[in-house]
């Protein structure tokens, strides 16, 4: 790897801390609250997987996080320091792989490193080795309409990655894409994880993606935005979708977003609780 | 890594060399281009017969051979580029100056809310008069030459290509103003690697538009005012019923206006070469 662009030794950097974060937003004169006091570590490192039904506030708690909305109450400290603004220790891989279709695949991952002062060798070696990364080689040269859109979420990838950021955010990053090209990079981005050693947060509404990339699962709940549950998931480091110990962590969690009905919960013991 | 092996037809060959044309390829580009000249060439064979049978006088529709005639007698004895050069010279003017301040004032406007409030509502109440009853006033001012002419195009011009610029930065997608901030790009590096290129479609579109406009209109103000130009020709022909100069006016001033916009294509074809849209089956 080329000279990284923070000097702090990697695994020590990329603790998230969020202190009574809540967000309010005005609608015709109503007061809608959509965060209401969300505490939650991650530590250095970390894989935490975000889900939650859809506007349960999992993306608005993205967009804080990354820095476009300033507007909340609380504190987001990233290794002890407040967050103002963005930044690019702060990266962002959207749903939409939002690649500027005049640019080439390289120039697309290129442009994040514009305002890093590097020499333009450097810059290009660090292109070159994330294209690498995400498996992109050959394609450097490619406008974004001449990829497929799984291609195009790595490229997204790679630019996220590109700075060496001491967070990566994961917005829903494989929602719009196939099942199979969907469970492809879901182990693309575990091997990602594992060479870059950085923290991730993943949002996400799949449960089983959740479940299958995170270390710890938080559940958020809607009306208002809120934490409901943080679990630590413990299965060995690589994941069978069909393991037992998989399918009850992902009962359990349906049925903490709410998401079961009364007949689907089974088992004797949550028919007792129901009785 | 499993997706390396996935190639793309064309990806990267035709991002260098364009597609690659097969013979058959060629050879059926050649046949639809002959397909454009069958109503030419029916219309030119109507006209020949039409003409040569006497279906309707001479005065009104001499023969081809008689317009052609008319043209090298034109070019040859009456100086015709003198005039072909006055008309072309108001319309590079007028084309230049105006898209300079369209694309100046655009830009002003796009990225700035004040700059647009400003100028907006003096700009539409120019914009709703329109250039030939501005003639008068301006010829009144600026007399009969070139220069007043070059003002009222070069307003034909403005209009388009400043409102589509206006139009192409405010359209450019919130998402790329959002990355553009995640990415930390000055704002610099945000108008010429995001803003510049994201309105360039929109702005080559009112280029165009004001090109075109620009030679139709020279055909009207050089008609309405002064002694020059493929203009003032057209107009002293049907006067004098010179039918035949009349129409190689015509076929000359459809020449011209084809080949401008043609250039532009040919110009927005290099600068989007990003783009990809349908282009029909």
């Amino acid at each position: 790897m080329p000279q990284s662009i923070e000097t702090k030794p990697a695994g020590q950097r990329g603790q998230l801390d969020l202190r009574h974060v809540s967000k309010t937003y005005d609608v015709d004169g109503r007061t809608l609250q959509v965060l209401r006091d969300v505490n939650l570590m991650v530590e250095p490192g970390e894989f935490i997987s975000i889900v939650g039904a859809s506007g349960c506030g999992k993306s608005t708690l993205l967009r804080l996080i990354i820095g476009l909305d300033a507007d909340y109450q609380g504190h987001i400290l990233l290794d002890d320091r407040p967050i103002s603004g963005t930044s690019l220790a702060r990266g962002i891989v959207f749903q939409d792989p939002c690649l500027l279709p005049w640019l080439t695949l390289q120039d697309n991952v290129a442009l994040a490193l514009a305002s890093v002062p590097l020499s333009e060798r450097e810059k290009t070696d660090l292109v070159r080795t994330h294209i690498e990364l995400v498996g992109l080689t050959g394609f450097e040269r490619a406008y974004p309409h001449q990829l497929s859109g799984g291609m195009a979420q790595r490229a997204a990838i790679a630019r996220g990655l590109v700075t060496r950021p001491e967070i990566l955010l994961l917005d829903e990053p494989l929602g719009a894409l196939d099942a199979l090209t969907r469970m492809r990079l879901q182990d693309e981005l575990l091997r990602i994880w594992e060479t870059e050693k950085i923290t991730m947060i993943l949002v996400t509404h799949d449960v089983e993606e959740a479940i299958y990339l995170g270390d710890r699962i938080v559940v958020m709940q809607a009306n208002p935005g809120r934490i409901s549950r943080d679990i630590n998931v413990e299965l060995p480091p690589v994941r069978q979708r069909t393991d037992a110990a998989f399918i009850a962590l992902r009962q359990e969690v349906l049925a903490d977003m709410g998401a079961l009905s009364q007949s689907d919960r089974g088992g004797p013991a949550r028919l007792r609780r129901v009785s | 890594m499993s997706n390396t092996s996935v190639t793309l037809p064309g990806a990267i060959a035709g991002d260098r060399a364009g597609q690659p044309a097969t013979a058959a390829r060629r050879r059926r580009v050649a046949l639809s281009s002959l397909i454009g000249l069958l109503l030419p060439l029916a219309i030119l064979g109507a006209w020949e017969i039409a003409s040569h049978l006497h279906w309707v006088s001479k005065v009104f529709l001499p023969t081809p051979e008689r317009t052609v005639a008319s043209f090298f007698d034109l070019l040859f004895n009456e100086g015709f580029y003198f005039d072909l050069i006055a008309s072309l010279s108001i319309v590079g003017q007028a084309f230049f100056y105006g898209t300079a301040l369209g694309l100046l004032l655009g830009a002003g406007a796009g990225m700035s809310k004040v700059i647009e409030r400003v100028f907006g509502p003096t700009l539409d109440g120019i914009r709703h008069i329109p250039p030939i009853a501005w003639l008068p006033l301006v010829v009144l001012w600026a007399g009969v030459g070139p220069l007043g002419k070059v003002i009222v195009i070069s307003k034909v011009v403005f209009f388009p290509v400043f409102l589509n610029t206006l139009q192409g930065i405010r359209n450019v997608p919130q998402k790329y103003v959002d990355l553009a901030k995640v990415l930390t790009l000055t704002r610099w590096q945000f108008t010429r690697r995001i803003i510049i290129p994201g309105a360039l479609p929109s702005i080559l579109v009112g280029i165009r538009y004001g090109a075109s406009l620009a030679w139709a209109l020279v055909v009207v103000a050089e008609g309405l005012s002064g002694m020059k130009g493929i203009g003032f020709l057209i107009f002293r022909a049907q006067a004098l019923l010179m039918t035949d100069q009349l129409l190689v006016c015509m076929v000359v001033i459809g020449l011209i206006g084809f080949l401008i916009d043609y250039g532009m294509r040919r110009l927005e074809g290099r600068l989007l070469r990003w783009k990809q849209g349908f282009e029909g089956h």
